[in-house]
């Protein structure tokens, strides 16, 4: 039971914070491509714009890590 | 970068600036306003001359671009060209290489439409020896989909209930499986059946205009002979473009060399100011220059030109241009500079801080010695085969620093396409990514402090002549990110527990001089800058990800039952591994940069350095050279 919900905190611990930016980069993403169509040149600023949501992915992945490495899994 | 003021008689003025283009070193910019001074108003005569020498502009550019081919040679202007002339030979080669362009394309579509035909030629041709008279009657050439017999049924039935026996349907299967079918109506019934045919959603091929009046069998004889004929149609097309390259190209170039010239001696001329007896001209000159502008100028006008020095006095780092130099190892790398707005003048220009950390980051991410082998390679080839001072030869060169750290990091880490590096006999000296989860966390976190900590203490240092309060906080900022995370370090045992204490008073201590030096919303800042420590945990994502992957690309060989399914399962999921590995890891250095690094000291905002000088082909990467 317990090695069943180390593995769902784990799973969770990455999955919310993946899901969550994915809600954000769809939010984001819309403006990058209107500014995109106009000014080309803006092409790294928009690329940056929509990583940045990806660190709470990240972190949530480092968080998943810990739990499993914590936990003996 | 020194401010300069140009003063001479008015009509000396066309004569300086054609000097100033020569020397080719002074940004020039509109003088600040004075009571006597106005801008220099054209004539309805120059006028109409600079609107001559756009519209030969725009011919000689438009006929370099469909010629495709670059003269690389720089062309200088030469004083036998005239406008009339250059005008005659560009508005000429425009509208030739526009007709011959017109005609390749006319010639590329019917081949398209001939080629659409072909895979029915043989069929059509016996359908045409079943001996059917096509006079005063339409044709529809017809395509039906493998297996269409029940469709071929239901279009009979449709056709005889809508014209009776007013049709004759043919049909022979073809050697690719579909069907073709010749559909013959009177005239008078083709609308009909044309509607009919498209309700029934078979598809109709049209015949080129040239090919629509005759019989089915000479039409195909024609078409056949018509694509045996194109190939020698469109290389008689590449000759004679070859032929006005080779006799007019360096025409071109010169009169390219020669309107740009032109163009921008007038925008030069629009940036001076005058009197009714005299010129001024400002402008910004790199400092060291500034003797050799004057002694050329002198030597060409004696006394009537005066150079003079503004006071810095007079003018704020904020206007003045920017020119980014670095030492050769270093300048690809402006590449990834020069993708934000510039620095502004007299602050940190990032470059050679991006040229170490960022593909040391890539590779300590990457860290595989087949991986970087591979992407050594390609960027190998993108540097043959690159234009010096272009964008893909600092690319290539950014690869290959890249690559180097990539096989660097992959050596230390062991790995050779993953884990086959350990099946080699290579093994992990630092620690293994597969299980050291914490170590790569560690070194990934480490590496965040080491870049946040670099960038406050640099922006430390560039503030430190401007505002020494904001210098000392900064500073102090930096030092606590150091502080905090020894105690850190203390507290889970990593360092012997006695430093604990002393090192939180120690950050307690230095608090305060933090919120005088850089206000009461510091303490947040500095929250925020922790964080971007912890973004750089990062490193340690990607990396982890892509060594997985490679692994489970590895695993793949035996996983399949045979072996060279395996084999090629696991190469095409390396393949995908490496696109992603090269990929990611370059957006999140970028970001890296970007965002947490460059945040932390970077002002951006300057304007680019571009001299008044002759035009060149490569004119906008001309600058870096000459600064280099």
């Amino acid at each position: 039971m317990e090695t069943i919900a180390l593995y769902m905190s784990a799973a969770f611990a990455v999955a919310i914070p993946a899901l969550a930016t994915g809600w954000a980069q769809s939010l984001i993403g819309p403006a990058p491509a209107a500014t995109l169509a106009e000014k080309p040149e803006m092409s790294v600023t928009v690329v940056l714009l929509i990583a940045i949501p990806e660190t709470v992915a990240i972190l949530g992945f480092v968080i998943s890590v810990l739990i499993l490495m914590q936990g003996g899994g | 970068m020194a401010r300069i003021r140009m003063l001479g008689p008015i009509e000396e003025l066309q004569p300086v600036l054609g000097r100033v283009q020569d020397i080719g070193l002074v940004h020039l910019v509109e003088p600040s306003e004075g009571e006597s001074l106005k801008r220099l108003d054209l004539t309805a005569e120059q006028d109409r001359h600079i609107r001559s020498v756009r519209k030969v502009a725009e011919d000689v550019h438009a006929a370099i671009a469909l010629l495709g081919e670059m003269p690389t040679r720089h062309a200088r202007t030469t004083e036998d060209l005239t406008l009339a002339r250059a005008a005659l030979i560009a508005g000429r080669s425009r509208r030739d290489l526009e007709a011959l362009d017109q005609r390749r394309q006319e010639l590329e579509e019917e081949r398209a439409l001939i080629l659409k035909f072909r895979p029915f030629f043989s069929t059509f041709r016996k359908i045409s020896e079943s001996g059917l008279a096509l006079e005063g009657i339409r044709v529809f050439y017809l395509v039906l989909r493998e297996g269409g017999e029940q469709e071929l049924r239901r279009i009979r039935v449709a056709l005889r209930e809508t014209l009776g026996d007013g049709f004759e349907l043919l049909s022979q299967p073809s050697e690719s499986g579909e069907a073709a079918m010749l559909l013959a109506v009177p005239k008078a019934s083709g609308a009909k059946a044309e509607q009919l045919l498209s309700e029934a959603g078979v598809q109709a091929l049209s015949l080129p205009d040239q090919f629509g009046d005759d019989s089915v069998g000479t039409t195909v004889q024609r078409m056949q002979t018509r694509l045996a004929e194109l190939p020698g149609d469109l290389a008689e097309l590449d000759n004679e473009r070859t032929r006005i390259a080779s006799e007019r190209g360096r025409d071109l170039a010169r009169i390219r060399a020669y309107v740009e010239d032109h163009l921008a001696t007038v925008e030069a001329m629009e940036k001076a100011a005058v009197t009714p007896r005299a010129f001024v001209l400002e402008g910004w000159i790199p400092s060291a220059a500034r003797a050799d502008l004057e002694r050329k100028l002198s030597k060409s006008f004696g006394d009537t030109v005066e150079v003079e020095a503004i006071s810095s006095e007079e003018w704020s780092g904020e206007t003045a241009p920017v020119v980014l130099k670095n030492p050769r190892l270093f300048q690809p790398f402006e590449a990834i500079t020069k993708m934000m707005p510039l620095p502004k003048y007299g602050t940190v220009d990032p470059t050679p801080f991006v040229g170490v950390f960022f593909p040391m980051f890539f590779g300590i991410t990457l860290g595989d010695i087949g991986y970087g082998a591979v992407l050594g390679a390609i960027s190998l080839i993108l540097r043959l085969r690159s234009q010096p001072y272009t964008k893909l030869r600092s690319i290539s060169e950014i690869g290959l620093a890249c690559a180097l750290f990539t096989m660097i990091f992959g050596f230390l880490y062991g790995e050779l396409f993953g884990d086959l590096g350990h099946r080699v006999g290579l093994h992990p000296i630092i620690f293994n990514r597969e299980e050291a989860f914490f170590p790569f966390l560690g070194l990934a976190v480490a590496l965040g402090v080491v870049h946040i900590v670099l960038g406050l203490f640099i922006g430390a240092v560039k503030m430190f002549r401007q505002d020494k309060r904001h210098a000392v906080g900064r500073g102090m900022a930096g030092v606590m990110v150091i502080l905090i995370v020894f105690a850190l370090l203390a507290a889970f045992g990593m360092l012997p527990e006695r430093f604990f204490t002393p090192l939180v008073i120690t950050t307690l201590v230095a608090l305060p001089i933090l919120v005088v030096g850089e206000g009461i919303l510091a303490p947040v800042e500095l929250v925020s800058t922790l964080g971007n420590v912890l973004s750089y945990a990062r490193i340690m994502a990607v990396g982890t990800a892509s060594v997985m992957m490679a692994v489970v690309a590895n695993r793949m060989t035996g996983a399949f039952g045979g072996v060279v399914v395996g084999v090629i399962c696991a190469l095409l999921f390396h393949l995908v591994n490496f696109v992603l590995g090269v990929f990611s890891p370059t957006i999140h250095m970028l970001r890296l940069h970007y965002v947490e690094f460059f945040g932390k000291f970077f002002s951006p905002g300057g304007a680019q350095y571009q001299p008044f000088r002759h035009w060149s082909p490569r004119e906008n990467n001309a600058v870096e050279e000459r600064s280099a």
